[in-house]
């Protein structure tokens, strides 16, 4: 599976490899940059397909926490 | 001659402290150090009220109890390391369980920061995993912006906790105005699309053998009337989560109470042979399902979240309702108004027979039963009482017999099992409901985690009343250790507990003593009749077991209502 992150704070990407860690799947490659304002990162992950089904929802779960802001 | 005061110069705690009064804040619970006391120098004096807990724990607890009880944002605060570490549990409680809490916490300088310096701990790092977001404000002018934008975020979609981590300096700077407005919010909720209210509505139609849950997402008020008023329309039986609880219209006689490990018989084989399964606001917990694969597996399963990782997590979705729960149930109703509008009370009289009456304890053996206790509590609480719960075998009989009138009236940790939690929760709910009867169930294992905030009820008089059911056994593990581990009573024993009542006399705290089943009338009474604080210790015998019981990962064939 992969996952394409667009978000503002870069600790997200900490947080998205823990939590496959959590999901009993693996981050195999994690591309990542980041300026003041936006991070992005490509994600590939290895596992269960449930399980990544599950690390999906649970990545645009908190993606969604910053989405609730106008800027 | 009077000496002239220097007025104190303004800093960035008093920014924090304009950002919370903004917020509505009227109570933060909370405990100083070095790092936060320019935070507290600024409520110095100042009208809103902090409530200076014993432990950092009795703080977040007490910020969740009041949230729970009240659909308010609950406020915690500590100082750096030890403090905010000491946060942590009752922030992963408040997530499990949805509830909104921002918590403030200092930290070291910022030249300081990952230096391993004193009382230094990454709280940011420790809390990113388990709350919606931690939030460390390094720049003065950001301060009252970013507080504001953490309750935004702690109230939106499925609610949920943030840490607000700030540097010492930062709050020791001097005070900037409002720089920018927070960000504005689009939380605009997710509405189930009129498609799948249609699919839910016909799926009700065709059915023979509905059941409804409610659980901790039909939580609010609106949640409630709706939920109340489908089972009304359709004499639907019914059964709720833990934390749904109180949703169910207590005079609806097709409630079937609560549902999963512990919950009724008749609810439990309800879900089992329903042919659709309702699901409101509700997670399929394991203490739910039990095993997933074997739960209400011939059911259509039309779940309804706010919360779109939800569907198909545990248990695969038939008709998924992305929504608020009270817009879905209510865009339900209307739907099944359009049409036929089918009745089902001959099924909920058949669903609630597949049950009886709660299991009694047949091994008294003339000692207190800690749940003939409980009915007469239950059956004597002033109306409108509010319960919160510790965990553990009297949770369970608790939320086997306790009706709420609305689920913010029982207040338990659900999700996480928080013991400790429920003494400084019901703080946090006295703080929330002013003039209404709190009452604090806990056992002695829990009651000791956070004993020490009876110093918080002596010191702010809060009218609680502590009810401690004393086994002297941690009694749930104790119960595991009978039925699957061959009696092996592994460090679960506290019989040298302490005398309980003296305790709160020590605290000045009244204490009143039921020793054995014939003091029991008269004490409650007078216990119940006492004004303010008190404490009741109810000494039971160690063998009642909680039945009913599905055993973890068991399904509803595996269910027992005694030992044998």
């Amino acid at each position: 599976m992969t996952y394409d992150l667009v978000v503002g704070d870069p600790r997200t990407v900490a947080r998205v490899i823990n939590m496959a860690h959590r999901f009993q799947c693996r981050a195999s490659r994690v591309d990542s940059t980041s300026s003041d304002t936006v991070t992005t990162a490509h994600f590939e992950f290895a596992g269960d397909a449930k399980q990544l089904d599950r690390l999906r929802a649970q990545i645009d779960r908190i993606v969604q926490f910053e989405k609730i802001f106008v800027s | 001659m009077i000496p002239a005061v220097t007025p104190r110069p303004r800093t960035g705690g008093d920014a924090v402290l304009e950002a919370l009064e903004r917020e509505g804040v009227d109570v933060i619970f909370g405990y100083p150090g070095g790092t936060i006391m320019p935070f507290y120098d600024a409520l110095y004096g100042h009208p809103m009220r902090h409530i200076l807990v014993r432990h950092e724990a009795g703080a977040a607890f007490a910020a969740g109890g009041y949230a729970r009880t009240s659909g308010r944002v609950g406020v915690c605060c500590a100082t750096s390391g030890p403090g905010a570490t000491n946060l942590v549990t009752g922030l992963v409680d408040a997530m499990m369980d949805s509830i909104p809490v921002v918590a403030i916490t200092a930290n070291v300088r910022m030249a300081l920061m990952g230096t391993d310096g004193f009382q230094e701990a990454d709280v940011c790092a420790i809390t990113q995993c388990t709350t919606k977001a931690s939030i460390l404000i390094t720049d003065p002018g950001q301060l009252y912006t970013k507080v504001r934008e953490a309750f935004a975020l702690a109230r939106s979609g499925r609610p949920g906790p943030v840490l607000v981590d700030i540097p010492t300096d930062v709050l020791k700077a001097p005070y900037v105005p409002e720089q920018h407005p927070p960000r504005k919010v689009n939380d605009v909720k997710p509405v189930a699309t009129q498609e799948s209210i249609k699919a839910a509505a016909d799926a009700i139609r065709n059915s023979h053998r509905p059941v409804a849950i409610a659980g901790g997402g039909a939580r609010e008020p609106r949640a409630v009337k709706a939920f109340r008023e489908l089972c009304a329309l359709l004499g639907l039986p019914h059964t709720t989560t833990i934390c749904g609880l109180g949703a169910s219209d207590p005079n609806d006689v097709h409630g079937l109470g609560m549902l999963g490990m512990h919950g009724t018989k008749a609810s439990n084989l309800t879900v089992h042979t329903a042919d659709v399964v309702l699901a409101f606001g509700m997670r399929f917990d394991d203490r739910v399902t039990g095993r997933p694969d074997r739960f209400a597996k011939g059911a259509t399963i039309v779940h309804n979240d706010i919360d779109l990782s939800e569907f198909n997590k545990i248990i695969p979705t038939d008709i998924m309702l992305h929504g608020d729960s009270a817009d879905t149930i209510k865009a339900l109703i209307a739907e099944l108004k359009t049409g036929h509008i089918p009745r089902f009370d001959d099924w909920a009289v058949q669903a609630k027979a597949l049950g009886g009456p709660l299991p009694s304890d047949e091994s008294k053996d003339g000692h207190l039963s800690a749940t003939d206790f409980l009915d007469q509590l239950v059956a004597s609480m002033p109306s409108k009482s509010i319960v919160s719960t510790d965990v553990g075998q009297h949770q369970m009989w608790t939320a086997q017999r306790f009706k709420p009138n609305t689920p913010r009236d029982f207040c338990t940790s659900a999700g996480l099992g928080s013991m400790g939690f429920g003494f400084p929760a019901a703080i946090g709910a006295c703080f929330a409901n002013p003039g209404r009867p709190v009452f604090a169930i806990c056992g002695d294992g829990g009651f000791q985690m956070t004993m020490p905030e009876l110093a918080t009820v002596k010191r702010y008089q809060v009218p609680v009343k502590i009810v401690l059911i004393d086994n002297r056994n941690l009694g749930m593990v104790r119960q595991w250790q009978e039925l699957f581990y061959d009696e092996r009573y592994s460090a679960t024993n506290l019989s040298d507990n302490p005398d309980f009542g003296t305790i709160a006399s020590a605290y000045d705290i009244e204490a009143f003593r039921i020793s054995g089943p014939e003091d029991a009338p008269s004490v409650l009474a007078a216990f119940l009749a006492y004004s303010g604080p008190a404490l009741l210790h109810v000494s039971c015998y160690p063998d009642e077991l909680v039945w009913p019981m599905i055993p973890a990962g068991g399904v509803v064939e595996d269910l027992m209502e005694s030992r044998t």
